[in-house]
């Protein structure tokens, strides 16, 4: 049977309907993290409203200031006390770059996130790549060189890894005197390393793989043209759940490990019940998650 | 030795582990919060089996209280999510549509979402000042409250391929009510996938619960859990000199690798 017609029907340039999907599929994406961001903020603001205590200004207890100020105080209040009231207010902040005050900090959100978020990404992002690094290598390793004791050792060092709480990674990251970004990786190598590999050792018992490796094609033809193309939507997907990973033990690690992030930021604001802080740091972690999944399905729709 | 003894040896291991939990009353030798005032810190002996903390309290029995703590509330809050994903994933993928999509997209927003960052947001909602009974209610309905999502895709996905099957096309044709459907055929073959994700659940929440009590926002002193005994940790040198006191450190690795090894290959990468 002749497949000739194949490589012409492949190698045929993009058509003016299949452009036009994918710029629908991407305004799309960009409508939903619209739509996440509206939602998000929504539920935020429901929250910081309703929680108990809301609206209870200390200020009104000074005895310094006469009747007419505490009024003012109250006033102040009530003009924000319904939701859609509240909410209104909190967007038009936001597309000012306003995310509000920290009630604990007594300092503008924004600044604190200013600060805060470039040790934040730069802890998750290295991070993130060295795991990365170590559970590709190591995945690899497994594939090529297949060995019961090579196995059952990895096995059991992603097995104690991922049983290990981020908090106690942290712990003794801070006693070997090693940098965040080497816990955030330990947090998320054994996640990321389970998957690669199962997806890896799927991916070259294939027979069609195994028919490529028997014909002596080389390892690096193998892994672009066969693996890559077979697992790039699991990987694509890996890349957005690891980042959520990262981002969630970066919260204990930066807490213990004492590093000025968001992850600790988010904690203190935890511990002194600073709600409208919390709330917007997991909106803004919510989403650059969001996104590096929308760019993540973006790339791997490019490298189909 | 082959999978299935390893899978025999964890579950026994398991089994033993949830006896003492569920035993702990007897099996501890002091109440939980009982204090040796005269013998703080105290090394292991005979009366004290893994010594005492700081406030001289028996570190063996607040490991066994601590073990009730984590390792029957877990399986609850497990069973929450389980249900929640049930429910939400069964009725998506059986109704389709709008729904199924509407569903799902808040699925992918809440597995967006780190969920230590929910857990901490929600749990500062809750005033700091609870009773420590009151902390591990809601510590772990938060818990199951919020595990659903990972579940529900896979649920969504089994029930998808169910509603497609053969026999349930055949039941449709006999006039079958869409009730007796779900009940005679649909939930007897979930079951499976349900179960495999409340066994996955299970040490997940309690990995969550350890690193929510040793940031100070889980279960409250002076109530043990496997979580604020692990901030005994804290103090390095204390450990390094003491180094019994990775006992309850142990003990989670055991338990959450028990846990990893009864699930198959299969259902760990579903």
């Amino acid at each position: 049977m002749s497949f000739g017609w194949l490589p012409t029907f492949v190698e045929m340039p993009p058509s003016r309907n299949k452009m036009r999907a994918r710029i629908q599929r991407i305004v799309g994406r960009l409508l939903m993290l619209a739509a996440v961001c509206l939602l998000g903020g929504l539920l935020s603001a429901s929250l910081v409203l309703f929680s108990p205590g809301y609206g209870v200004d200390e200020r009104e207890l000074d005895p310094r200031l006469n009747q007419a100020s505490v009024e003012a105080i109250r006033n102040s209040h009530r003009l924000n006390s319904g939701l859609p009231s509240y909410y209104g207010h909190y967007l038009a902040g936001v597309l000012r770059g306003d995310f509000g005050s920290s009630q604990w900090l007594e300092r503008p959100i924004s600044s604190l996130i200013k600060e805060r978020f470039p040790v934040t990404a730069k802890s998750v992002l290295f991070g993130v790549s060295l795991a990365w690094l170590v559970a590709l290598a190591i995945s690899f390793a497994g594939v090529f060189f297949r060995g019961l004791y090579f196995d059952i050792s990895t096995t059991l060092l992603s097995g104690v890894f991922i049983a290990l709480p981020a908090a106690v990674i942290a712990i003794f990251c801070v006693y070997l005197r090693a940098p965040v970004f080497v816990a955030i990786a330990v947090a998320t190598f054994p996640k990321l390393f389970r998957y690669l590999r199962n997806l890896l050792n799927h991916a070259y018992s294939q027979p069609y793989i195994l028919a490529a490796r028997a014909r002596g094609i080389s390892p690096t033809r193998i892994l672009l043209h066969h693996v890559f193309p077979l697992t790039s939507p699991a990987l694509f997907a890996l890349l957005g759940v690891s980042l959520a990973v990262a981002f969630g033990s970066a919260i204990p690690i930066e807490a213990l490990c004492d590093s000025p992030g968001v992850g600790q930021l988010a904690w203190q604001a935890a511990l002194n019940r600073d709600l409208p802080l919390i709330m917007n740091l997991t909106l803004l972690v919510m989403l650059i998650t969001v996104a590096a999944n929308m760019l993540a399905n973006i790339a791997h729709e490019r490298a189909l | 030795m082959n999978a299935r003894g390893l899978r025999v040896i964890s579950a026994v291991v398991l089994c033993a582990i949830f006896a003492v939990g569920l035993f702990a009353g007897t099996v501890s030798p002091y109440p939980y919060a009982k204090q040796f005032r005269e013998r703080p810190n105290a090394a292991p002996s005979s009366t004290h089996l893994l010594g005492t903390d700081s406030l001289g309290r028996d570190l063996f029995a607040r490991l066994i209280y601590g073990t009730r703590v984590s390792l029957l509330l877990a399986p609850a809050a497990a069973l929450v999510a389980a249900l929640l994903a049930g429910i939400l994933g069964g009725f998506a993928g059986l109704v389709g549509g709008w729904c199924e999509k509407s569903i799902l997209a808040a699925t992918d927003l809440s597995m967006a979402l780190p969920l230590l960052f929910v857990l901490l947001a929600l749990r500062a909602l809750l005033p700091l000042d609870l009773s420590p009974v009151l902390s591990v209610i809601s510590t772990f309905t938060l818990l199951g409250l919020l595990g659903w999502p990972s579940s529900l895709r896979v649920v969504l996905a089994a029930t998808k391929g169910l509603r497609n099957s053969d026999f349930l096309l055949l039941a449709r044709a006999t006039g079958c009510s869409r009730w007796r459907m779900i009940v005679n055929h649909l939930l007897p073959n979930l079951r499976p996938v349900l179960f495999a994700q409340f066994w996955i659940s299970i040490p997940v929440f309690v990995l969550a619960e350890a690193t929510l009590s040793m940031l100070g926002l889980g279960v409250i002193e002076p109530l043990p859990s496997w979580g604020n005994l692990l901030r005994g940790l804290e103090d390095i040198s204390a450990v390094s000199a003491n180094p019994w006191r990775l006992a309850p450190l142990v003990l989670l690795i055991l338990v959450v690798i028990c846990f990893q090894m009864i699930l198959p290959a299969k259902e760990e990468t579903a």
